[in-house]
């Protein structure tokens, strides 16, 4: 095990885990000195039922200071002030985040407003602009798939004067997160392929990007062991319990993982392609995954081996011969997107040109890739990515992630 | 792992560590909200020359720091009381601990004092509930730390403080001060770590978050301890034991299993030995029980501790096997190379019979006193009885 240098790890977000983990959250909220949470949540949230069984699991001891489920899927300044305002109205202490991304990032700008008593949210963007605590903030994710329940960043958009705040500090983690796995048991079968893609490229792109160190490369192969153990049997049976949590417990450690080490060229064109074409996260993650690997492959083969145990266990690691071990990391992952597509009845694509919306339209047409592949290097990613990356390497993945075949590795302009 | 069972897992403290990780200081700080820290370190304990590289570590950054090095191995509530006094005196809003062992612990009580607002620390209470968060808490080890830093527990004078408020924001390890070119000093902190990890991921209770530290730690030690034995004065091989040590702290307050821990503390309290010393002593007794009682948890360490492909190349029925032979090898090739210095047996360690019965006065009152007895009886050696 390598000792870099020189690095840093963090993650100081409390968590706790299980089949009945809500129930616990009277008593964590007690602790804090807090007993009358704000909760915070999505349409779509609510509409799943997720918000009963928390409310239920509440009951004792704690008075909820009121339940605002309207997050935009894009998160909005208007409604981060609207809910200070609930807040305040309503003599809260604490906020419960229950949801994905959008529903994180709004509980944590809403928490900077009513902690620091702001009227101008925009006066604590940046880095390091918060000086304390917080109010307690406990985050339910339900998606298994984000790591945003222990990120330390925040994005709040201010749709009427076209900005966009982005926050970071310690103080924006949340106090706790819930990892329940009656939170991820509605999600379609479709829906658990991507978000447990997306956690996988976590896990994957942490192991390999420039700030990986001891501890992040730990949690990101425990996490790739479990996804792989764990998310075909969950796509195919919802309902299953333990494979849930597992999916839950193996997310947050990705979510661990890449929040240290950084994430590189799957993210760099993913957000890209999320950008240009409004392809959802955890789809463009699945379709890059295997040229993140690729591409970066001639600089980082022996740690993509790595991989390979957690990946197939033992009896397959060693029937593989050293020099083939990275390039078999590549192909389960592959293997992996092609089972997803299998299971899912083919909702789940295989590459870029298979991405369809509800209306069953080609999202991602091939004239666009020159479009993501400049959008790309506006994308602060490329800085954590062993290979650097220019416009016509860029345009060359995302042709390869179009056809869904290999990428030529000898194109690659090597650094 | 059984997650249906359901855990807990936090660890407040972000690591930094490596080559000039103290320059970071005033950077780190400042996110905390802390500008005035108060360094708490020990002249005598932990050096002088140590002291003197953390505050040129803040070179032109214009913080004002403020300095107690009196800290010694008497320490107790009143130096905790009088440290407490000249912090709120000077207005400082952070402490900084510079050391091993009870350094820590006397910054982590005063650090409870100031944020609780205490009159007189003298009366702080091991009893009493410990809620945070406490003020920022930096903990900067220096070679020969037991990994209690970074935890949860605060001893001092035989009492023990438990809370995970008391855990530090922040530890930097930097291989200017967790060097040393007495390999007997590294020895200790490794094995104290090395103990109370590996009892920690064999326990039943485990949970991926806490396994990720105690994974890193164990191999870290595996690979690195008789390295830093053989090679004196090799700033890698102890920089990487001391990240052992503190990630050992993580997982000494996430687990229940102590029994290691416990014995190193009860002969620390009473004899002030490292606790490395009496962790080290009983680890292969301790494995022999583990062993019998459930072998599949012992074949866990095999992949840690002999790598992923000489782990995985073992068929399922010999890895606890062979993860013991490992461990005697590791530990012999050690005691071997220090030549006697590290005790082996209780005898060894020049402990007498006088002061035996005390500690097994203690042993008797735990809740597994029987068990831990039967440990001590089998490293005594010929001139003390358990």
């Amino acid at each position: 095990m390598i000792l870099p240098d020189y690095y840093e790890f963090c993650c100081r977000v409390k968590l706790v885990a299980g089949h009945d983990a809500l129930e616990k959250i009277p008593s964590l909220l007690g602790e804090m000195g807090a007993q009358k949470p704000l909760i915070i949540t999505d349409k779509g949230v609510a509409a799943a039922g997720l918000v009963d069984i928390v409310v239920k699991a509440l009951s004792d001891g704690v008075v909820i200071g009121g339940i605002a489920d309207n997050v935009p899927p894009d998160s909005d300044l208007k409604v981060v002030n609207q809910l200070a305002g609930l807040y305040r109205d309503n003599a809260c202490d604490a906020i419960i985040a229950i949801g994905g991304g959008s529903v994180m990032d709004t509980a944590k700008g809403v928490n900077i407003v009513v902690s620091e008593n702001a009227t101008d949210l925009m006066a604590f963007s940046g880095a390091g602009a918060l000086k304390r605590h917080l109010k307690p903030l406990v985050a339910v994710p339900t998606t298994a798939g984000t790591g945003s329940e222990v990120t330390l960043v925040a994005v709040i958009k201010d749709h009427e004067k076209h900005l966009k705040m982005l926050f970071t500090s310690y103080f924006l983690l949340p106090s706790v997160s819930i990892l329940d796995s009656r939170m991820t048991m509605t999600m379609p079968p479709f829906i658990t392929a991507m978000t447990g893609m997306d956690a996988l490229s976590h896990a994957v792109e942490g192991y390999y990007c420039l700030q990986k160190n001891p501890l992040s490369d730990a949690h990101s192969l425990a996490a790739i062991n479990m996804i792989f153990k764990n998310l075909p049997s969950v796509t195919k049976n919802p309902l299953d319990k333990d494979g849930r949590l597992a999916m839950a417990v193996a997310a947050c450690l990705a979510g661990v993982s890449f929040s240290n080490s950084m994430v590189g060229l799957v993210h760099n064109l993913g957000h890209a392609t999320g950008a240009v074409c409004g392809v959802p996260h955890g789809i463009c993650m699945a379709m890059l995954l295997p040229y993140g690997l690729e591409y970066n492959m001639h600089k980082r083969e022996d740690t993509i081996a790595e991989l390979l145990l957690p990946i197939v266990g033992e009896e397959v690691y060693l029937q593989t011969s050293k020099s083939e071990r990275a390039d078999k990391v590549v192909s389960m992952i592959r293997q992996m997107n092609q089972d997803l597509n299998v299971i899912t009845g083919g909702r789940h694509p295989r590459n870029l040109s298979e991405i369809k919306d509800r209306d069953g339209k080609q999202m991602v047409p091939r004239d666009v890739l020159p479009q993501i592949a400049q959008a790309a290097m506006l994308d602060g990613a490329t800085i954590y990515n062993p290979e650097e990356q220019d416009y016509e390497d860029n345009l060359m993945v995302l042709d390869a992630a179009w056809e869904g075949r290999s990428l030529d590795r000898n194109k690659i302009k090597k650094g | 792992m059984n997650l249906a069972a359901g855990f807990t897992f936090i660890c407040p403290f972000k690591t930094n560590s490596g080559n000039r990780a103290l320059e970071h200081l005033p950077v780190e700080l400042s996110d905390l909200n802390a500008f005035k820290p108060m360094i708490i370190t020990s002249a005598s304990l932990t050096g002088k020359k140590a002291i003197r590289t953390l505050i040129q570590a803040f070179g032109d950054s214009g913080m004002t720091l403020g300095l107690f090095d009196e800290v010694t191995d008497k320490a107790d509530l009143s130096v905790v009381d009088q440290i407490k006094e000249l912090y709120v005196h000077g207005k400082y809003d952070s402490i900084i601990a510079l050391g091993a062992g009870l350094v820590a612990d006397t910054a982590k009580l005063v650090n409870l004092a100031v944020s609780t607002k205490i009159a007189d620390a003298r009366k702080l209470s091991a009893e009493a509930d410990i809620r945070g968060p406490l003020s920022p808490l930096v903990v900067v080890p220096t070679a020969g730390a037991t990994g209690m830093e970074t935890s949860k527990y605060a001893v001092l004078n035989r009492r023990t403080f438990v809370s995970v408020s008391l855990m530090p924001n922040l530890v930097i390890l930097d291989p200017r001060l967790t060097k040393t070119c007495d390999p007997k000093i590294t020895v200790e902190s490794g094995m104290a770590a090395f103990g109370r990890t590996l009892e920690a991921y064999i326990s039943s209770d485990k949970n991926p978050f806490m396994d990720a530290y105690a994974f890193t730690a164990l191999r870290f030690i595996r690979e690195n301890l008789a390295v830093a034995v053989n090679k004196r004065c090799n700033k890698q091989a102890s920089l990487a034991v001391a990240n052992a040590a503190a990630m050992s702290g993580c997982v000494l307050s996430n687990t229940g299993q102590n029994v290691l821990h416990r014995l190193g503390q009860i002969f620390q309290n009473i004899v002030h030995v490292h606790p490395g010393v009496m962790i080290g002593m009983c680890l292969n007794p301790f494995l022999d029980d583990c062993m019998k009682k459930d072998s599949s948890l012992v074949s866990s360490l095999l992949q840690p501790l002999a790598g992923d492909d000489k782990s995985a190349a073992m068929p399922e029925a010999g890895k606890a096997g062979e993860a013991f032979r490992e461990i005697y090898g590791f530990s012999y090739e050690i005691y071997g190379a220090l030549k006697g210095r590290m005790p082996r047996t209780i005898s060894e360690a020049g402990i007498s019979q006088f002061l035996m019965n005390d500690i097994l006065e203690i042993i008797n009152k735990e809740p597994d006193g029987a068990y831990l007895r039967t440990l001590v009886e089998r490293v005594c050696g010929s001139s003390v009885r358990a």
